[in-house]
C-alpha cells in the first residue's frame, strides 16, 4: 500500500504487535533439511552463519 | 562381527519391515534409491517363514507353504514384537501358526528342526531369522556384507517395540542406525527425487496395507516434516478387499458345483482361495480382467472363473468408501480442511488398486494431487515408498557416529516451536478488513525459519508502506443463491461454477481465505521506481522474535527491523 501522509517511524520501521504463542511439536528427524537444522542447533548457529561456512 | 561398526566400514541399507511384506533398498553412488530383489526375484518379500523337515523357507516360498504346511508357517508377526500376549490381536494368524504366550513374550509352536517335536520359537527369534534372510539377500546383491540399516516403523510403534526390534536386528548382525516413521519415509522418497521442488505443503500419507491401514497428516515446511495427526485402523485393510473376492468366488463355486461344498469351510481350501484372491486383486490393478484359477479347490474339483475390474469395484465399494473416509477423518483430526491438503501420497500395496485412488480423490478438491500409479504419472510404486525413504536416510547418516545420531534425534526434536498462524504481508490496502494477505511463512512451520518473498508494489512507485501481519486460515462457505426448483432451466445459473449442484441442490462453495489477525510491524520504503518489486525477508527465531529486511529488488539499502519475542520493543537499523 501507499505510504500514508505523515507516517513516521524510527529509521522507517515501526513495530506494532508481536507473534501469538507458538505450539511445541515434534519434528521428524529425517531428511537432509532436518540434518542441516540439527547441525545448526548443535552449534548454535543462525542461518546466515551457516551459509557462510 | 562387532555389534557397532565404525562409520567407515558401514554398509547401510533401508529396510521396510511390514506385517505382510518387507523390502530392502540401497542408495546408489549418485543418490538414487534402488529396491533390491531377493533370490526369488521379489521386491516385495512376504514377511513369512516356514519350516519343512528342518529346512527354512522364506518369503514367497514360505507363503506357498500356507496351504500344505500352515501349522509350521509363521506370518503376520511384526506387530507382536515387544508386546504382551494379552494386548495382541492374533486374528491375522488364524491360517498359520498361532501365537501363544511364552514367559513374558509371545512365541509360535512350530517344528523348525528335523526332529519330530515342536519348539516354542519367540517372535523376536522369528524376526531375527527374517531380518537375517533380508540382510543376506542385500549382501549377495551388493557383494558387500551389509551391517547397518534404517528401519521403518509405524508411527504408533511404542518404545518397547522398537527396543525389541533393535535387539532382534542386532542378533541378525544389523546395527539399526535409526528408526524412522513409515509416512515420513514415504514423503522423503518423493522429496528426494531430483526433479522434486521443495515447497511448504501439507501432505497426507495413506498407507493401505494388508492387516492395517495408517493415515498420517504431515506438514512439510522447507523439507522439514512435522506429523500433525495420525490414524491407525486394523479393520479397514487390504484383507477386506481379499475377503470380498474370497466370498465372491466361493459363492460362484458353490453355484457351479453343488457337491463341492463351501471352500471357505475347509482350511486348506480357504488358504488356496486366499492366496489366489490376493493374486487376482493384484492382477486387477494392472489389467481390466483377471482369471481366478485353483486346482483342486475343494473336494478335488478344479475351479476357474474370470472377473473384470468393474465387478470387483462394485463388490468392494464399501471398502473403497471406507478408505476414503479414513483419509478424510485424519484430515479432520488435524483440524484441517480438505482444501488445506496439497498432496495425498498413497503408500502400501492396496494403493495400486485404481479404485482406491479414485475414491480418495473424490473426497478432496481438484487442487489436491493424489500420488498413486493410476492418478499421477509422477507416482512412485506405492509398495516401495517407505523402503526408498529408509535407504535415502541410511545413506545420509551412515557416516555419522552413533552418538551423533542419538544426539541429533532426541532432545532438539521435541523442543521445536511451530508457528500457530501464518505470517505474511498485507497487500493493496493498509486496512486489515480490505487488505489482501500474502503468506510468507505458513502456520505449523517449525522455528527458527527464514523465508524470502518478492511482492509487487503499487504501479506508480513512490513511497510504500509494508505491513507484516499474522493471519489464520479460514474456510469461507458460500451457499449458492437460494433458487426455486425450476431455476435449473435458468441459463445463467447453469453456467455457475458449481455445476455439480444438479444432484445436490445446496452444494456449498468452499474456499480458502485468510482472516488477518494482529499487525506485527510497519515499514516504509521511500522513492521506489515505477513498477518496482520489494523483497521481504523474514527471519523468525525460536524465541518468536521477528527480524525483517525490506529491500527494493535491484536497489540498494533497505529497511531492517527487529521485533522482540518477549515485548514489543524494537531495535532498528539500516540494512
Amino acid at each position: 500500500p501507499v505510504l500514508p501522509e505523515g507516517w513516521s517511524g524510527e529509521k522507517d520501521f515501526k513495530p506494532v504487535g508481536q507473534l501469538s504463542q507458538a505450539t511445541d511439536r515434534n519434528i521428524e528427524p529425517v531428511g537432509p533439511h532436518f540434518l542441516a537444522h540439527a547441525r545448526r542447533q548443535r552449534h548454535k548457529r543462525t542461518f546466515s552463519e551457516d551459509d557462510r561456512i | 562381527m562387532s555389534a557397532e561398526n565404525s562409520p567407515a566400514e558401514r554398509v547401510a541399507i533401508g529396510i521396510s519391515f511390514g506385517n505382510s511384506y518387507s523390502s530392502i533398498a540401497f542408495t546408489t553412488g549418485d543418490g538414487k534409491a534402488e529396491v533390491i530383489a531377493n533370490e526369488d526375484g521379489d521386491r516385495q518379500i512376504p514377511s513369512i517363514l516356514s519350516y519343512v523337515e528342518g529346512e527354512e523357507l522364506h518369503g514367497g516360498q514360505a507363503k506357498s507353504q500356507l496351504v500344505r504346511n500352515a501349522q509350521n508357517t509363521v506370518a503376520y508377526y511384526r506387530d507382536f514384537l515387544g508386546q504382551e500376549f494379552k494386548s495382541i490381536d492374533p486374528s491375522p494368524c488364524h491360517q498359520s501358526a498361532h501365537p501363544v504366550q511364552h514367559e513374558s513374550t509371545i512365541a509360535f509352536k512350530i517344528r523348525d528342526t528335523t526332529e519330530e517335536k515342536e519348539n516354542a520359537v519367540t517372535v523376536s527369534i522369528i524376526t531375527t531369522r527374517h531380518l537375517r534372510r533380508l540382510r543376506n539377500s542385500a549382501s549377495d546383491y551388493l557383494g558387500k556384507s551389509v551391517n547397518a540399516a534404517v528401519i521403518t516403523v509405524p508411527t504408533n510403534f511404542a518404545d518397547a517395540q522398537k527396543d525389541a526390534l533393535n535387539k532382534a536386528a542386532k542378533e541378525a548382525g544389523i546395527e539399526v542406525l535409526q528408526f524412522i516413521n513409515e509416512p515420513v519415509a514415504a514423503v522423503l522418497a518423493y522429496d528426494a527425487q531430483p526433479e522434486a521442488k521443495l515447497a511448504d505443503k501439507i501432505v497426507v500419507v495413506a498407507d493401505l496395507g494388508g492387516t492395517r491401514s495408517d493415515v498420517a497428516v504431515v506438514a512439510s515446511r522447507g523439507g522439514i516434516y512435522t506429523i500433525l495427526a495420525t490414524i491407525h485402523d486394523y479393520e479397514v485393510s487390504g484383507f477386506q478387499l481379499d475377503q470380498v473376492l474370497i466370498d465372491y468366488f466361493a459363492k460362484e463355486f458353490i453355484k457351479k458345483h453343488k457337491s463341492g461344498g463351501d471352500p471357505r469351510e475347509n482350511d486348506r481350501s480357504l488358504a488356496k482361495l486366499k492366496l489366489e484372491c490376493e493374486a487376482v486383486k493384484k492382477a486387477l490393478s494392472i489389467g481390466s480382467t483377471a482369471n481366478f484359477s485353483v486346482e483342486s479347490l475343494a473336494n478335488g474339483i478344479d475351479f476357474t472363473s474370470p472377473i473384470n475390474r468393474t465387478r470387483f469395484e462394485l463388490l468392494g465399494n464399501k471398502i473403497f468408501a471406507a478408505f476414503a473416509r479414513l483419509v478424510a477423518h485424519a484430515v479432520e483430526k488435524a483440524n484441517l480442511d480438505p482444501l488445506d491438503i496439497s498432496e495425498i501420497i498413497l503408500a502400501g500395496g492396496n494403493s495400486h488398486t485404481p479404485k482406491t485412488a479414485a475414491a480418495i480423490k473424490s473426497v478432496f478438491p481438484t487442487t489436491t494431487t493424489v500420488l498413486a500409479p493410476s492418478t499421477s504419472p509422477a507416482a512412485i510404486n506405492p509398495s516401495e515408498l517407505s523402503v526408498r525413504g529408509a535407504a535415502i536416510q541410511a545413506s545420509l547418516i551412515q557416516e555419522f557416529d552413533v552418538e551423533d545420531i542419538e544426539q541429533s534425534t532426541h532432545p532438539m526434536v521435541t523442543v521445536t516451536p511451530h508457528l500457530s498462524r501464518a505470517v505474511g504481508v498485507l497487500c493493496i490496502s493498509p486496512d486489515a478488513a480490505t487488505g489482501k494477505f500474502h503468506a510468507i511463512v505458513d502456520a505449523e512451520t517449525p522455528l527458527p525459519v527464514r523465508r524470502t518473498a518478492i511482492i509487487a508494489t503499487p504501479r506508480e512507485g513512490g513511497d510504500v508502506l509494508v505491513k507484516i501481519a499474522e493471519a489464520a486460515r479460514h474456510i469461507k462457505v458460500t451457499k449458492p443463491q437460494p433458487k426455486s426448483k425450476p431455476a435449473k432451466d435458468d441459463d445463467d445459473s447453469e453456467d455457475d461454477s458449481d455445476d455439480e449442484s444438479e444432484e445436490e441442490e445446496d452444494e456449498e462453495l468452499r474456499e480458502q481465505t485468510w482472516q488477518v489477525g494482529a499487525v506485527l510491524s510497519e515499514a516504509a520504503l521511500r522513492g521506489l521506481k515505477k513498477g518496482a518489486k520489494v523483497e521481504v525477508q523474514i527471519n523468525i527465531a525460536a524465541d518468536l522474535s521477528v527480524n525483517a529486511i525490506y529491500r527494493e529488488v535491484g536497489g540498494k539499502g533497505g529497511v531492517r527491523g527487529i521485533l522482540q519475542g518477549g515485548g514489543a520493543k524494537a531495535q532498528n537499523g539500516s540494512a
